[in-house]
């Protein structure tokens, strides 16, 4: 009875023994090797473990907001409704003239040379998560290398420039976003094309760096991007100056205040840097 | 002082194998690792063959250049399924020990031919065969070896008694 007990004893510490120290190997390979992009397999198993927990974590919070916005929103629904239909062909015929205006600044900018501004494909994605933190500085959006995503990709919306790809996974992508203290970019001021470089901060404001104290730098100004960092083309919008003050060095402190609410992302567009767009035709 | 003497006799095996190696190309097909793993495990304690089952891989990598992990791995396996079937099978038959070692030979390459395929790394396609080859050749020697050991702690017994 007595030498049972010892047996399994031994075979249990034997079991614990064994699988911690294939755990030890495992990690140690996958601390060394890199995957054919570079990542470290670390990192990639990382994502991979994360990526169905988010998946299904996002489906579950997309599924309550549908059914809330599906049976609990719906009321007022008809009244709203026609209002909107209303906008519909009111905007029906702005757009019309806006795409009068779009197909005369194409020619004209060919005309120019001047091109498209942003001659990159884009693709689409969702926000699915983000790190657990109020300012948080890393998402997770729900396109990877399999739609054409590498590292480094600008991630832009609407109203500029949000951050680049870091990571990329085959359908899912870690963002690092302009406000991490990590990230920084070669910009220009629009108005007075001084440039400079714009740093995250961990905070919601960013700070605009190497810029002389014998600059004009007012509150206000439009801050872009210069496209010398080799990773964000030039000329897109980042933010305005908040605050300007000559420092005590031979450097301004400015304070730039992103475009985009970077808390309440939801679509965000990424730029296929590897993917030009073919020129528009007349 | 069990643990040096772990540590040295692991690193002896390794040295001694490398060199044989070198010298004689059939030794390629004798792993004295193995061999080691499978008296401590079989004589001494199974737990502490694990230990030297992943320091002998640990040790081989080294030598070898190759991200520590991959030997390790495998021969981990290894001490454990010696050790486990060994308390399970009638070892007193040698083909029993035979089968036991081989075996474990096997899974040990197997498991760092797996390893290889899931770290993205290209593998020989004569991995495989050269690896059986090595089980057997590797058995064998281990069931002679153990049996002059307990044929000479025999004779030594019945002359102290």
């Amino acid at each position: 009875m007595s030498s049972d007990l010892s047996s399994r004893v031994n075979k249990e510490r034997s079991v614990v023994v064994m699988v911690s120290l294939l755990i030890l190997q495992l990690a140690l390979l996958s601390l060394q090797i890199e995957n054919p992009s570079g990542i470290l397999l670390f990192k990639s198993w990382t994502l991979a473990v994360q990526t169905p927990l988010i998946a299904v974590s996002s489906g579950v919070v997309g599924g309550i907001q549908r059914i809330w916005r599906s049976y609990f929103w719906m009321v007022g629904a008809r009244a709203e409704n026609e209002q909107l239909k209303e906008n519909i062909r009111r905007l029906s015929l702005l757009n019309n003239s806006y795409e009068q205006m779009r197909q005369e600044n194409i020619r004209l900018r060919r005309l120019l040379d001047i091109g498209n501004p942003i001659p990159f494909k884009s693709v689409g994605s969702r926000v699915v998560a983000r790190t657990p933190s109020f300012l948080s500085n890393i998402i997770y959006i729900n396109c990877g290398s399999a739609d054409g995503v590498h590292i480094d990709a600008p991630v832009l919306s609407g109203d500029g420039i949000i951050g680049r790809t870091i990571l990329v996974a085959k359908h899912q992508s870690q963002v690092q976003l302009i406000t991490n203290p990590d990230a920084s970019m070669g910009v220009i001021i629009e108005r007075t094309r001084t440039p400079g470089v714009l740093r995250g901060s961990g905070d919601i404001l960013l700070d605009l760096t190497y810029i002389g104290n014998a600059e004009q730098v007012d509150v206000g100004d439009v801050v872009l991007s210069s496209g010398l960092d080799g990773i964000y083309p030039k000329g897109l919008a980042i933010g305005k100056v908040v605050n300007s003050q000559k420092g005590k060095s031979v450097f301004r402190n400015i304070k730039v205040e992103p475009g985009v609410d970077l808390i309440r992302l939801e679509e965000v567009s990424v730029l296929l840097m590897n993917s030009p767009v073919e020129p528009p035709g007349f | 002082m069990k643990y040096v003497f772990l540590a040295v006799s692991s690193f002896l095996a390794i040295v001694a194998q490398m060199i044989a190696g070198n010298n004689f190309f059939l030794f390629n097909f004798l792993d004295l690792s193995l061999i080691l793993i499978s008296y401590w495990a079989v004589y001494r304690s199974r737990t502490q063959a694990l230990f030297v089952g992943s320091l002998t891989g640990f040790l081989l990598d080294a030598a070898m250049g190759w991200p520590l992990g991959y030997n390790g791995f495998g021969r981990t396996l290894a001490a454990f399924a010696i050790g486990q079937s060994w308390k399970r099978f009638n070892t007193r038959e040698p083909w029993v020990r035979f089968a036991i070692i081989a075996a474990s030979s096997c899974l040990s390459s197997l498991s760092m031919f797996i390893l290889f395929r899931l770290m993205q790394r290209t593998t020989s396609k004569i991995f495989l065969g050269a690896s059986i080859m090595q089980a057997l050749i590797t058995a064998g020697i281990s069931v002679a070896l153990f049996a002059g050991l307990e044929t000479y702690k025999r004779i030594q017994t019945n002359k102290a008694h």
